[in-house]
């Protein structure tokens, strides 16, 4: 809110009696190693993270319970608590809420430095923070993923272990809870903070500190989220399910705080893109002509702002059993441990649609480009994300059908649980109707998004398995669920994050990524997700629950097939690695303007792009994918005429 | 300000350019005010529903048992300070609407001023609570709900101090210029700023009357 | 996708995909439902299994059209509008933004779809009476005496013997790492072998004493949670004799892995035999155990016994769910 202000007082000249027209720079924001950035807020991290310990053991010392138990719960909230705030703090994302007290609106927050510390730093830059997003969920990514080969390689055999039962059930609880924390952000983190306000023709966010500690916050939980391994682990898997969660020791903390802390950043996030969608969209951008990848945020935007505050307040609840000994959870004391149930699903199955529609955006966004022809039935895939977003609230009980709560509600739930294939359906339709008759070029983002069509379609047809209730007896809490849900979220989500990555990273970099490399990884990537993941179906039909460290021998075979299959996967994103470090170091190819020319307004502007992002804030003229259609407007007026020419290449 | 890396390069703006972002910028806040209600609402409405949830399963008739309660002169309190901050924050944008900042900044004030007396008996009950907190569903719900008002509270007495003080700024920085009248941007910013402010805290006074029937009066 | 005809005006892309699809589907339902079909899990011991198993095979029919609609339309758009292909035509891309009558017929078919799968599984579920899964204490769909069973389970007047059309309650109790079982109409003796009897309904009573588990009895078509502190009740009806393995499938803890056992399907006779036999044999243990309740609280003397929903150890309230006969 604060920018605008700015530039206006630029534009009119210096407001008389402003002081900070000559306000010189505090020390903190000087270039250099004592400025605000990473390091600081490791230190002050840790110094936070010392006194909260020092605190929580002050404040509960006299307690038997605490004394006899050598647990104290109470230090290990508070020490990660103050942890995540010396984080903040030392990052510099305190320093304006602080000055507020004062009545500063915070003008002269803004980080001074352009050069490359600014990806180390508080950046208000939505380009930087995205950048940094891309970073975080990779290194996000990269944990999770040698946690699930980890797990695979217990699996290869029942008899042979290579970790404990327990080692096995951390690395298992901590696999799931990252890779969906991970899974929550990684297209809305880096794509969408990166891309959004240049696809809606708006030079900023609306709320760039809100962003910038998204986050912030987001590497703050990744690292409380880990700090469950130190303390021990929790032995729940991610759904935390109470009274086991009451039970297990103070790696819970680090997952209910986790929770709540990554809640957060969730929901910061989800209420700055909402509001720039609605806000900042460029003059003559009516809601019919949004692009769809917008559309999609919008509507995950939606669901995180209104499902992560019911995460938020049951990680809460849980603290609140783990520290002051409150009893949510505790049956035995007039609490009940179906309310974390019903709180963590009524989060969680939102969730996995903020996990899915993004993938459908970028989907509906691409197709267009590499089809040469318009999105089809645009109206359609925006109304089927909106209705995906409205259904999601209400199925979460078809994740208990078999918990013994509400039988009577079950036709109700089967119900709305099919009902959201309705809209689901709409992207296929979109997307179908997009390759009909159209001229498809192969190039590796389409691959992608192509492969997520494929993918993701197991993945419904399977949900459509899972929501009937008597196949669900059979099917539920089996290897069939975690086969389902990871053709949905890493056949959709992932690929489409792969996808997004490959066509726009030539934006963002200004480099071209490496075809020949990018072909191995796709292929890789593609046959063994699928050699990976389909023989699960069979394994869970064939009895194998979820979350075991041992099976029955007849079932080796197809197990040690999947592991095989994990490890050429798991392979592939080293593909992926290379091929970055490949085309952006090794040997750049610098990018042509328009790579893939595409109508899109974030290619219409310079690379590298400048902080303003447009020169004149451009006037939409027509709906988007107007692609092979003689006489088409074109999309935007930039009211420019140096507009930037989309042959010559130009260096990042 | 003027070291800003927006600063560098930015090409001059047209004045549409700039009214279309002001315009944009206040909406936001209008927006963004009313989200953070929603938001606010799934919060408490966690709450609301884990004490039904609780009371209605009864587990070990341990919902509430001897239906004890916390300190009802204390609730009565805490709550009659909400609402007065509540009103003070409506009736301080209204003042301000009609043209009088004097009258808002004392309202404001006022407000703050409730909002952290509020907030300090909220958690001084914490320590004159007649129940352990795991001693009953509905204590320990209890104590989730003097978690969350301090959390209101909090927000409750940053929001109105942070305008206020704002306020004082501009009037003092824009020397001759009233933030309730002048078209300045920053000034429109701010009057923005109150109306989602006082929108919140009279939401959070609704909400708090319910929840103070909750656990007081039920 | 109606029917529209390219720049040639001759090639009906959308008929030659279909017959395609047609004719693919026929096969693949067919091929299905000879070769797969019938050794799809969960089997036929019971009733309910034989039931899931139907309802999985229709569903699969149903969804085996949808796969090969979309890869074929898939593989047949890629093979036709590739740009290898259409290098040197003029065409490039067709401009049309939507066409009206694909999306009505699209949303028609999903919707009935849709529509009559949630139908069909409501009367799966209804006519199986809760096909097998976890009801809670007040199942909504029992089979006709099992209600009335459950009652008199409880009171110490159940009875079962060879013959008989009346449901048997089996109580299940899940704990850290292992489920025993109860036989109510026998004296409430607690084994670790699960035997029940063929051609009867079951009545499976499930709970825990720790954390939940879920009683997963893969062959039987049975899985319900056990949530400490509430009966969990799930029927199934038996028919032959058999085997089948019975599996924790919610997360327990350490050695979640590693909690399972099997049991068996025996004739009638052979399985009271059995009953009579154990009861017998261990009527000094059952006169130590808590009085047979369908919750179990543990408390510094052990586990206490408890009715639903009054589960107070120290009260003597006797209902037993709000929906049961007295």
């Amino acid at each position: 809110m604060t920018i605008s202000d700015e530039r206006s007082s630029e534009v009119t000249g210096p407001v008389s009696g402003h002081p900070h027209e000559t306000r010189k720079l505090s020390w903190t924001q000087r270039p250099g190693l004592l400025s605000q950035n990473l390091l600081t807020a490791i230190v002050l991290g840790v110094i936070g993270y010392l006194i909260g310990h020092w605190f929580g053991n002050y404040l509960s010392s006299g307690y038997d319970y605490i004394s006899n138990s050598g647990q104290n719960s109470i230090a290990n909230t508070l020490a990660l608590a103050f942890g995540v705030v010396g984080w903040l703090g030392g990052i510099g994302a305190l320093n304006y809420p602080f000055a507020k007290l004062f009545g500063v609106d915070g003008l002269e927050e803004e980080s001074p430095v352009d050069n490359w510390t600014k990806y180390f730093r508080y950046s208000l830059d939505h380009k930087v923070v995205g950048l940094q997003y891309v970073v975080g969920v990779l290194l996000f990514m990269f944990t999770g993923g040698l946690l699930a080969m980890a797990i695979r390689t217990e699996l290869l055999n029942p008899t042979t272990h290579y970790f404990s039962p327990d080692t096995y059930i951390k690395i298992v609880s901590e696999h799931g809870t990252i890779m969906m924390m991970m899974a929550t952000s990684i297209i809305v983190g880096p794509l969408g903070n990166y891309f959004v306000p240049l696809m809606i023709g708006s030079r900023r966010m609306a709320f760039p500190r809100i962003e910038a500690l998204s986050f912030w916050i987001f590497t703050a939980g990744y690292m409380v989220i880990f700090s469950a391994l130190p303390y021990g682990g929790f032995p729940t898997g991610w759904t935390g399910y109470a009274p086991l969660q009451t039970q297990s020791g103070p790696g819970m903390v680090s997952y209910l705080l986790g929770f709540a802390v990554i809640g957060t950043g969730m929901i910061l996030a989800g209420f700055n893109q909402a509001v720039t969608i609605i806000n900042y969209r460029a003059p003559g951008m009516t809601w019919s002509r949004v692009p769809v990848f917008v559309w999609s945020i919008l509507a995950t935007a939606a669901l995180l702002t209104l499902a992560t505050p019911v995460l938020f307040a049951g990680g809460l609840f849980g603290l609140l059993d783990k520290t002051v000994q409150t009893a949510f959870y505790v049956n035995e004391h007039g609490g009940n441990a179906y309310l974390w149930q019903n709180l963590f699903w009524f989060f969680g199955h939102p969730e996995v649609y903020i996990m899915a529609l993004p993938g459908f955006g970028i989907a509906g966004e691409l197709l267009p480009v590499f089809c040469r022809r318009p999105l089809f039935a645009y109206k359609i895939s925006s109304a089927g994300m909106i209705g995906v977003a409205l259904l999601s609230f209400f199925v979460w009980q078809h994740h208990l059908f078999q918990s013994g709560i509400n039988p009577d509600m079950r036709p109700l739930f089967m119900l709305t649980t099919e009902l959201i294939s309705i809209p689901t359906g709409f992207i296929y339709l979109v997307g179908m109707g997009t390759l009909y008759r159209a001229k498809i070029r192969f190039e590796l983002p389409m691959l992608f998004v192509l492969a997520l069509f494929f993918n993701f379609l197991i993945g419904g047809v399977t949900g459509v398995f899972l929501s009937d209730v008597p196949v669900n007896v059979t099917v539920h809490g089996g290897f069939f669920v975690l086969s389902h849900f990871h053709y949905t979220i890493m056949g959709g989500l992932l690929f489409a994050f792969m996808a997004g990555l490959y066509f726009w990273l030539p934006k963002m970099t200004g480099r071209m990524m490496n075809k020949k490399i990018g072909k191995v990884h796709f292929w890789l990537m593609f046959v063994f997700f699928n050699l990976t993941f389909f023989p699960m179906f069979i394994i869970g039909l064939l009895g194998q629950p979820r979350r075991v460290f041992t099976y029955a021998t007849n079932l080796q075979g197809l197990n040690d097939f999947s592991s095989i299959s994990a490890y050429i996967l798991g392979f592939s994103f080293l593909v992926f690695f290379y091929n970055l470090v490949y085309s952006l170091w090794l040997k750049p190819e610098i990018a042509p303007a328009n790579p893939w020319e595409s109508l899109g307004l974030e290619w219409q502007t310079a690379t590298p792009i400048p902080s303003y992002n447009f020169e004149r804030i451009p006037v939409i003229m027509t709906e988007p994918y107007r692609y092979s259609e003689e006489g088409a407007p074109t999309y935007a007026d930039f009211g420019t005429k140096d507009a930037p020419d989309s042959s010559t290449p130009t260096k990042a | 300000m003027s070291n800003s890396v927006i600063q560098s390069g930015t090409p001059s703006q047209s004045p549409e350019e700039r009214e279309y972002e002001m315009r944009a910028l206040i909406s936001s806040i209008w927006t963004g005010g009313r989200l953070f209600i929603g938001i606010y609402t799934f919060m408490l409405a966690s709450l609301v529903f884990s004490y039904f949830y609780l009371r209605s399963s009864n587990s070990g008739q341990l919902w509430r048992p001897d239906h004890v309660t916390a300190p009802r002169g204390f609730g009565f309190a805490i709550f009659g300070l909400t609402l007065v901050t509540g009103l003070l924050a409506y009736v301080g944008r209204k003042r301000l609407v009609k043209g009088s900042f004097m009258d808002f900044s004392v309202a404001a004030w006022f407000g703050v001023g409730t909002s952290l007396i509020a907030l300090v008996l909220q958690i001084v009950e914490l320590s004159h609570l007649s129940f352990w907190p795991g001693s009953s569903g509905y204590a320990s719900t209890f104590i989730g709900f003097s978690v969350m008002n301090i959390m209101s509270l909090v927000i409750s007495t940053y929001w109105l101090e942070t305008t206020v003080a704002r306020g004082m700024r501009i009037r003092k920085e824009l020397s001759g210029e009233n933030p309730e009248f002048t078209s300045h941007p920053r000034a429109r910013a701010f009057r923005a700023d109150v109306a989602a402010m006082s929108y919140f805290l009279v939401f959070l006074t609704l909400a708090g009357a319910l929840l103070f029937a909750m656990f007081y009066l039920m | 996708m109606a029917n529209q005809t390219n720049t040639t005006g001759t090639v009906h892309h959308l008929r030659r995909m279909a017959t395609v699809w047609v004719i693919l589907s026929v096969i693949g339902d067919i091929l299905f439902s000879i070769f797969v079909a019938p050794h799809v899990p969960p089997g036929r011991l019971t009733e309910t299994a034989a039931k899931d198993q139907t309802d999985f095979n229709i569903l699969f029919e149903m969804a085996l059209p949808v796969l090969f609609g979309v890869w074929i339309y898939l593989a047949y758009a890629l093979y036709v509008w590739g740009d290898k292909r259409n290098k040197n035509a003029a065409f490039s891309g067709e401009a049309a933004r939507t066409n009206m009558k694909t999306q009505v017929w699209w949303m028609v078919i999903t919707s009935v779809t849709v529509l009559f799968l949630a139908g069909f599984g409501t009367w799966a579920l209804v006519v199986d009476h809760g096909s097998g899964g976890g009801q809670g204490p007040n199942p909504a769909f029992a089979p006709a005496g099992g209600l009335k069973a459950e009652t008199a389970a409880l009171l110490g007047k159940a009875t079962w013997s060879p013959g008989s059309t009346n449901v048997l309650p089996v109580q299940v109790i899940g704990q850290q790492w292992k489920f025993t079982y109860r036989y109510p109409t026998f004296g409430g003796f607690e084994s670790s072998q699960l035997i029940l009897p063929a051609n009867t309904t079951i009545a499976f009573n499930v709970t825990s004493l720790d954390v939940i588990h879920s009683f997963w009895a893969y062959e039987l078509g049975v899985k319900a949670d056990a949530n400490p502190q509430v009966n969990d009740v799930a029927f199934t009806t038996t028919k032959n004799p058999g085997s089948f393995m019975v599996r924790c499938s919610e997360l327990c803890g350490i050695w979640h892995g590693s909690m399972f056992n099997s049991g068996q399907v025996e004739s009638q006779t052979a399985f009271e035999n059995w009953a009579t036999t154990t009861e017998a044999a261990n009527a000094a243990n059952t006169a130590l155990l808590p009085a047979f309740a369908w919750t179990y609280v543990p408390d510094a003397n052990g586990a206490d016994g408890g009715y639903y929903p009054t589960n107070d150890p120290y009260s003597t309230v006797e209902t037993y769910g709000s929906k049961q006969p007295s």
